[in-house]
């Protein structure tokens, strides 16, 4: 016993501890039921057996029903302009953002603290704001818009299934743009000044500086940002639960959300279970992308 | 010889701090230019100004004849050293050398070319393709000088290259350096808090002191003609002595302050009776026997071998520093006579710090 003890402080039994605690830990919450994911996709699974472990075998049934359901279609191109359009406008937004806090003006850091402000709130607190925000007869936007004389009548944005999709793309960005320009703003700050000082002794613009400098030296940040931001975007459920509801006719349904639908909604958890199981593939795919950017090495 | 950097009466603050003060330097083609000075003196503010890093706060600024006040630094077609060497960590050597040359659009066949041209120069033939976190110490100051050397640039500005260099390569490198400078021919500024780098390796040397030029001139110049106290005390090595004293009736000697009032004579011809500073260099005090005529008596405190010289120390105050050739036959305790040529007695007035005239 005394020996155990002793290697627990000392030796490599307190490490090893830690390596298990860990890995159970992982195991139990996020291994376990990643596992059952899969295996209820291939099961029929209803409300009444829901409560039992295992289910009747429905082979590959539950993703031929998927991928030949009339809505498929819709749902991948909309998950697929959401997502990179969200990523897209975020990155570029965050970027733009970074760039602009870090000429160190006065107050610069003082700004930029605000814009986390709109980070930390839930997002169905932030579904509410552009509920108001995006609202036909008395919304922000509208106004806006209609002052700018870009628009001549109200957009319903939420309702009209030509626009909702992007009431809730445009939420989800405003959404995301802080945390791209937060990690964005530490990867610039990580680039020594003088870098910058020698390449305009070189002869390079400020074009060229951060062409040639500022892009490359961020390949590491830029990756893991773009591969954060499109997994956040692939879980983001909250907005169209508090925008569109995926409405109207489905026009703004998303996989996340259709999954949901399918199973708390039609309580075909078999078929819910599916669309996980390809959005897994999907966030696998990212992060190894992810993975594989950060190894990039930049350092001196 | 053509005026190829001229700065006058430059000015630069930070805010309210006053870093360069009324700064007047001209420097010919070709020439090499150290300036030193103590930590924070201004050493690279002055240097920056000159890159364009830092907006000067009024002067007139000259390179090669062109106002360059309002110019950024990649208009002015200067290459700089950077203490920290401030490589391109991502890009390879042979890309670090010629990244000036692909912003000018020199095609590639060409680009590769300059890089062997300098590659060989600055002996780094065989480590183009690496990365600089696989490079030493001194090859990274190699890479950082072809970067400097490959554009063929109006002048060279150097922080303080060899600082993070160990004491043996920094030696070699001084001597590369200066090679380097005199093979191509352009003007270089060299920044050092090192004295013996700028006085090895300098036509010129700028001494700066709280952002003010002390004095500048040939090395042997500031060593042998000291324009002021600050400026002896910080050229030569080790540092000259300096004792208070009193001038002789005849006004061609000093009494000195210390035990025994010893008298020594001076080449300089001053007011009788005037207070002044009399400064000694270590390596011009002559140890003689403890009675020789006209000697300061001392008696050594300590011993300092270092093989080639041997640093003495004498007792008491004002202590003072002798240096003598090889290993010594003297011991602490032991007495002796220091005796000084006339003229190489420095005098400097005790208010002011400036040298009095000989
Ligand atoms: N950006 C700045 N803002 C305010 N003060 C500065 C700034 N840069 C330098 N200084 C001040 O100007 C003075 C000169 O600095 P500088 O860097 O030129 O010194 P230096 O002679 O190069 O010293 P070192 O040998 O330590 O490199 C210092 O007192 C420093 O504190
Ligand atoms: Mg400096």
């Amino acid at each position: 016993m005394r020996r155990v003890l002793q290697s627990m402080r000392d030796g490599i039994g307190f490490d090893t501890m830690l390596v298990i605690l860990t890995l159970s830990y992982l195991l139990v919450f996020a291994g376990l039921p990643l596992i059952y994911n899969v295996v209820i996709s291939f099961q029929t699974v209803d409300v009444f057996s829901l409560g039992t472990l295992m289910h009747p075998s429905a082979g590959v049934e539950n993703y031929v029903d998927i991928f030949e359901d009339r809505q498929a279609e819709t749902v991948l191109r909309n998950t697929i302009i959401f997502t990179l359009g969200s990523v897209a406008l975020q990155f570029t937004l965050g970027f733009a953002l970074a760039l602009f806090f870090h000429q160190n003006f006065t107050g610069a850091t003082w700004i930029r603290g605000l814009f986390l402000a709109g980070w930390v709130m839930p997002g169905l607190v932030v579904g509410v704001l552009w509920n108001w925000l995006l609202s036909g007869d008395f919304g922000v936007v509208n106004y806006v818009l209609d002052g700018l004389g870009l628009i001549d009548e109200p957009v319903f944005w939420r309702s009209n299934p030509e626009t909702s999709l992007y009431s809730v793309l445009i939420a989800n960005v405003w959404y995301g743009t802080p945390f791209n320009m937060i990690l964005l703003a530490v990867g610039l700050s990580q680039i020594p000044e003088d870098l910058y000082e020698a390449a305009e002794l070189d002869g390079a613009n400020a074009f060229q500086r951060f062409w040639t400098i500022t892009l490359p030296m961020m390949r590491a940040t830029i990756g893991a940002v773009i591969a954060l931001g499109t997994i956040f975007t692939l879980q983001q459920f909250d907005l169209f639960a508090a925008i569109t509801q995926g409405g109207p006719a489905g026009s703004s349904t998303v996989a996340q959300y259709w999954s949901w639908e399918l199973s708390f909604r039609e309580f075909d958890f078999g078929r819910g279970a599916v669309i996980s199981v390809l959005m897994i593939i999907v966030v696998l795919i990212v992060s190894l992308i992810y993975v594989r950017s950060t190894k990039a090495e930049t350092q001196l | 010889m053509t005026k190829q950097i001229e700065l006058i009466g430059i000015q630069k603050h930070y805010g309210g701090f006053h870093a360069l003060k009324d700064i007047d330097l001209t420097i010919p083609q070709g020439q090499f230019v150290a300036l030193v000075g103590p930590s924070g003196c201004g050493k690279s503010t002055l240097l920056r100004s000159i890159a364009g890093l830092e907006r000067i706060t009024s002067g007139e600024m000259r390179i090669a004849g062109v106002d360059v006040r309002d110019l950024p630094p990649r208009k002015r077609d200067l290459a700089m050293v950077f203490q920290s060497y401030a490589l391109y960590p991502h890009m390879s050597v042979r890309d670090n050398l010629t990244y000036a040359l692909r912003l000018k659009g020199v095609s590639k066949a060409e680009r590769a070319k300059a890089a062997d041209k300098v590659a060989g120069i600055i002996g780094l033939e065989n480590l183009l393709d690496r990365k600089p976190r696989e490079l030493s110490g001194g090859q990274r100051q190699r890479v950082a000088m072809g970067r400097a050397i490959i554009r063929e640039p109006k002048a060279f500005l150097f922080d303080e290259p060899l600082s993070n260099l160990d004491a043996a390569l920094r030696v070699r490198m001084r001597k590369e350096v200066r090679g380097l400078h005199e093979r191509i021919g352009a003007t270089s500024v060299y920044v050092t808090h090192d004295q013996i780098e700028a006085m090895t390796m300098a036509d010129h040397v700028v001494v700066l002191q709280a952002g003010r030029i002390e004095q500048q001139g040939p090395p042997m110049e500031l060593y042998d003609k000291p324009a002021n106290r600050f400026v002896a005390g910080f050229i030569g090595s080790p540092a000259m002595n300096f004792v208070d004293g009193v001038v002789g009736e005849d006004g061609r000697s000093v009494t000195l302050s210390m035990p025994g009032t010893p008298v020594v004579r001076v080449a300089t011809q001053t007011a009788p009776g005037r207070a002044v500073t009399v400064g000694l260099r270590p390596e011009h005090l002559i140890v003689g026997p403890p009675d020789a005529d006209g000697a300061i008596q001392a008696r050594i405190g300590a011993v300092e071998p270092t093989g080639s010289t041997t640093y003495l120390f004498t007792e008491g105050a004002p202590e003072l520093l002798i240096t003598t050739e090889g290993t010594a036959r003297h011991r602490a305790g032991d007495a002796i006579g220091l005796t000084i040529a006339p003229q190489r007695v420095h005098l400097f007035d005790p208010q002011r710090g400036s040298a009095l005239a000989p």
